[in-house]
């Protein structure tokens, strides 16, 4: 599962462009389950169980990640570009970044700390304020080597560190993506559907359209979540806490989770001696916004692996934490197959 | 020589200001090639030419061997670690960034950084106060291999860009050193007007400190301190700057030898290499500064390599601006005279 959390978090694939995300994916699906590709790109894969149960379940996860667009070529040659989803400028001042599908080098800079002024010195760059540098000198020569709506991505080597802890970009949401093919590998009791899907950072847009195909009556969102338990956030806004266990909300800015799936999971955790919590503060968001809502309405609930600087290069989380939260989808989906609910 | 393999090996070497000698070492290694060279307490590099020459003048070519970062002061009890600042640190970068804390062992840590939710204004840059480092690690874990005293840097090793271009961490002034080098590089085997001693100097950084006490040591009669100087940004006025790919900018000041200065103008147009002035109204924030009132006085001038977003993880060089460097400073030692 690590193997495949490492792969995946290296591969690009801004919203929008998930094509080689999707790829890895389809390469470890072949002759594990069926598998379609819908129309926006959404793997919905379906894994023959032993038993065909009365009810359908989707565990869903999202193979997009935050990023950039090239939106314009400066006559110097930089580059000008837009953030795809919700990215802190202040974590993209100063990187490396590859640009378009030929991997081309940038970094993005400005005038130096030396010639800023006091304001200056204070205030964060702007996305609209920042350039690429790919060394190009004329807008005629970077022409060749890009184009207007390239990807933009993070450079962050995927890596081990501290105890046990795991820094890469994209860890949101390729640990959901890693969890989901582990669960594939194996024999399961009963047949159920896996969907790796599209542009959850623009809008939840992918996930739209997976339930609708799969009509699910049960779905589990797996995800990574906010951990703010940093030294400058007061106890109760750390939301959630790296080596506490995989995170299940009752309420979000999008979704008022089941109740009954809420409180299942942790019966299941405290059952299986996993360790599991809940978010503190009602933040974010995720695909569960749009697949509670779709058609009739789904049961829904979404298990996370706590991350800190979600939505940065550096995203870091827990081993265990993400273990466990594989361990806790899997006990979970026996007991909503084995009728506890 | 291949220079970009030079300033590759350069740059991916520790040197944070007080904390040099990984930096030292490399660049000592490197010098021994041509020079006698040693290493003093401090970390300082000395090289002195092998024929040395009591009736000529004696030449300091210097460059510092630091680089910018930060310094462990305090470990949590959560774990994480509260740093400060070695040089001028761009704090519009840190957030989120990853990095290597140089302890016991090398131990990669992240920059904390508070997520949007709590964010009440991303237009802010933090202050130092309110950076911590997140080594994935108990407080006693961390204390088996940090200390406090220990430098952290952003590792970013050499990437190539289009047409000659580099990124990479530590390009100021390891591009200066990589220039001297190349320079010497150029003048094996031949007479030089002057006897030639390299230093690279330490602690520039946090105040031109190595070539403090370099200097004094030197004798010297002349000095070239090779430094960057900011290249011209898309966001920059042009006459704050130089340019990328125009040569080496030679230095025009007050406090800078104009007899030196019009001799290294008169080397590159006689010798048709490319170069641009850098006019400064007082001191140079360089090495010249402090080698120009050693002892008695040296004449002293600046020679820098035009650079992109200073004091980042991704400064920007041009493989040729550093050849070019090192050509104007070989035949500025090669030279007899001031015409040609």
């Amino acid at each position: 599962m690590l193997e495949n959390l490492k792969n995946l978090c290296e591969l690009n694939g801004i919203s929008g462009d998930e094509g080689s995300v999707r790829d890895y994916i389809i390469n470890q699906l072949d002759g594990k389950a069926e598998y379609k590709i819908d129309n926006l790109g959404n793997i919905i894969a379906f894994k023959k169980g032993a038993k065909t149960p009365d009810k359908k379940v989707m565990i869903s996860a999202h193979m997009d990640e935050v990023g950039g667009l090239v939106t314009y070529i400066n006559q110097d040659g930089t580059l000008k570009f837009e953030a795809v989803g919700g990215v802190d400028p202040r974590v993209v001042f100063g990187r490396r970044v590859t640009v378009g599908r030929n991997n081309v080098n940038g970094v993005i800079g400005s005038k130096a700390v030396h010639m800023l002024n006091d304001d200056e010195k204070k205030t964060a760059v702007k996305f609209e304020q920042m350039n690429i540098d790919i060394g190009c000198t004329s807008k005629e020569q970077a022409e060749e080597c890009v184009s207007l709506g390239d990807s933009v991505c993070f450079c962050s080597e995927y890596c081990l560190f501290g105890d046990g802890k795991i820094k890469g970009k994209a860890i949101d949401d390729r640990a959901g993506c890693a969890i989901m093919l582990k669960l594939i590998e194996q024999e399961l009791q009963y047949d159920t559907y896996f969907t790796f899907v599209v542009q959850e950072e623009i809008g939840l847009r992918g996930a739209t359209v997976a339930a609708y195909s799969v009509e699910p009556d049960y779905a589990i969102v797996l995800e990574a979540t906010t951990a703010a338990d940093v030294p400058n956030a007061s106890d109760e806004k750390q939301v959630c806490k790296l080596g506490n266990g995989p995170v299940v909300s009752f309420m979000d800015r999008h979704t008022v989770y089941s109740k009954e799936l809420y409180e299942l999971c942790f019966d299941t955790a405290k059952e299986h001696s996993i360790p599991c919590q809940t978010k503190t503060m009602i933040a974010g968001g995720n695909d569960a916004g749009a697949i509670h809502l779709s058609k009739g309405g789904v049961k829904t609930c979404a298990i996370s692996v706590p991350c800190r600087y979600l939505h940065s290069p550096s995203c870091v989380i827990d081993k265990n934490d993400f273990e466990n939260t594989y361990e806790l989808t899997k006990n979970l989906l026996d007991r909503i197959f084995n009728n506890d609910i | 020589m291949d220079i970009e393999k030079t300033i590759e090996a350069l740059a991916c070497e520790n040197g944070i200001s007080g904390d040099e000698f990984p930096a030292s070492a490399k660049a000592a290694e490197m010098l021994s090639q041509y020079l006698d060279v040693t290493v003093d307490d401090f970390g300082n590099v000395f090289g002195v030419s092998k024929a040395f020459d009591e009736s000529k003048e004696t030449l300091l070519l210097d460059a510092h061997i630091d680089e910018i970062g930060m310094i462990v002061t305090y470990i949590t009890d959560d774990g994480f670690l509260k740093v400060d600042k070695c040089g001028g640190l761009d704090m519009r970068l840190l957030l989120a960034q990853q990095v290597d804390v140089l302890g016991r062992e090398t131990v990669t840590g992240v920059v904390i950084s508070t997520p949007p939710h709590l964010e009440k204004d991303s237009k802010k840059l933090p202050e130092i106060e309110d950076i911590y480092i997140d080594v994935g690690m108990s407080k006693e874990s961390a204390e088996k291999v940090i200390s406090a005293g220990d430098r952290v840097y952003i590792n970013n090793s050499l990437i190539r860009l289009q047409n000659d271009y580099v990124s990479s961490k530590a390009l100021d002034d390891r591009a200066g050193v990589a220039a001297i080098l190349y320079a010497l590089e150029l003048l094996k085997d031949k007479q030089t007007k002057y006897n030639i001693k390299v230093q690279f100097s330490v602690q520039e950084e946090i105040g031109v400190r190595g070539a403090t006490i370099g200097a004094y040591k030197s004798d010297a009669d002349i000095a070239l301190a090779v430094d960057v100087s900011f290249a011209k940004t898309i966001d920059d006025k042009p006459d704050k700057c130089g340019e990328l790919s125009k040569g080496a900018m030679i230095g025009v000041a007050p406090s800078l030898s104009r007899e030196v200065s019009d001799k290294l103008i008169s080397v590159a147009k006689c010798n048709n290499i490319p170069y641009q002035i850098e006019v400064m109204g007082g001191n140079t924030g360089t090495d010249a500064d402090v080698i120009g009132i050693t002892k008695a006085g040296i004449k002293t001038c600046t020679v820098s390599i035009p650079l992109k977003y200073m004091h980042t993880p991704v400064e920007v060089v041009s493989i040729a601006d550093i050849e070019n460097t090192g050509k104007l400073i070989a035949k500025f030692c090669e030279t007899e005279e001031k015409s040609c």
